[in-house]
């Protein structure tokens, strides 16, 4: 035996960026408008897609619901009567294109205007993995303190629409609401902000009008 | 995990093409964005490799940080703000995401 040292330059996140294009590719061709669907735990992630599904009416909703081993989420949406499926990352902390690329396979996207895929809970590990979505949605509540926003520049730098959730309860908990709001807007200018309380039916409105937004600019 | 998961599975196809018997060392280079910590990788990296042949291989980290400045002033960062400090412009963000795999110490 002899020793060799290998100059390799090779880019080693190379296989998920692959395979999150393929997805990507997959998903226009079926014409279907991917939304990945990230935030903190217990911020609201299900009944946003829960409510979505009862309030979009002219369009048909698809969801791959990431969690590390539990079904609860699935068995949320599916109830709703829409095409469903778990996604489970046994230990993994969020999901990747490979993951879901699996998924895409056995998900029959025929007749599906809009995909949602609720990330795993976690406001760190998926910002660095593409799963081939058009959109990036990130929610936070008002319950996980007002200073949520400015510890997680990277997430937010790169969402699409930020939504600052459960401000009803901001009095309670002692958040500045506007704070957050402002700490969303300084880490990315060109993001869509809403301040929500789904419970509360507030800013719902306003996300509805931003995905019917986006949903029409695709038929066009 | 599934970064020291890239980190083994690329090196393992540079040493099945040198039909390496042994890694020794992987070096490689993270942007500072990715916010991962080096000691916690090693730590996932010899985990993973225990029972292949790059158990006990020693990983180099190697982080490069992104080149953060405000798009009107030029004013450069360490960190992203969002709104520079100085002028109220944006700050743009270049690379900092990347993680290369640089070179690898094997015998063959």
């Amino acid at each position: 035996m002899h020793r060799i040292e290998v100059d390799a330059e090779m880019d080693l996140l190379e296989e998920n960026k692959r395979l999150a294009e393929a997805n990507r590719k997959l998903l226009k061709e079926k014409g279907v408008v991917t939304i990945n669907v990230m935030g903190a735990i217990g911020s609201g992630k299900t009944l946003l897609i829960e409510k979505t599904i009862d309030a979009l009416k002219n369009y048909r909703i698809g969801a791959i619901l990431g969690d590390v081993i539990a079904k609860d989420d699935y068995e949320r949406i599916a109830r709703h009567g829409v095409k469903a499926m778990p996604l489970n990352t046994g230990k993994e902390c969020h999901l990747d294109a490979h993951l879901v690329h699996h998924a895409l396979e056995k998900f029959d996207l025929d007749g599906i205007d809009v995909l949602f895929i609720e990330n795993v809970g976690n406001l760190i590990c998926p910002v660095d993995f593409d799963l081939g979505e058009d959109y990036r949605v990130v929610m936070v509540s008002v319950t996980e303190g007002d200073d949520v926003i400015g510890k997680h520049p990277e997430i937010f730098r790169l969402a699409d629409v930020i939504i600052i959730n459960k401000v009803a309860l901001a009095d309670a908990v002692e958040a500045d609401v506007d704070k957050m709001f402002e700490d969303a807007k300084r880490l990315n200018p060109r993001a869509k902000v809403i301040k929500m309380d789904l419970k509360k039916g507030i800013g719902f409105d306003e996300w509805m009008e931003w995905l019917t937004c986006v949903l029409q600019s695709r038929e066009r | 995990m599934s970064f020291a998961q890239a980190i083994l599975d690329t090196v393992m196809k540079v040493a099945e093409q040198k039909n390496a018997k042994k890694i020794n060392a992987v070096y490689i280079a993270v942007g500072n964005l990715l916010m991962l910590n080096p000691e916690q990788l090693k730590f996932c990296f010899d985990v993973i490799t225990k029972g292949t042949i790059a158990e006990n291989a020693k990983l180099e980290v190697e982080v490069v940080k992104a080149k953060i400045k405000c798009t009107c002033c030029g004013k450069e960062f360490e960190e992203y703000i969002g709104i520079c400090d100085e002028c109220g412009g944006i700050l743009s963000v270049e690379g900092g995401k990347e993680m290369i795999l640089k070179r690898v110490e094997m015998e063959v």
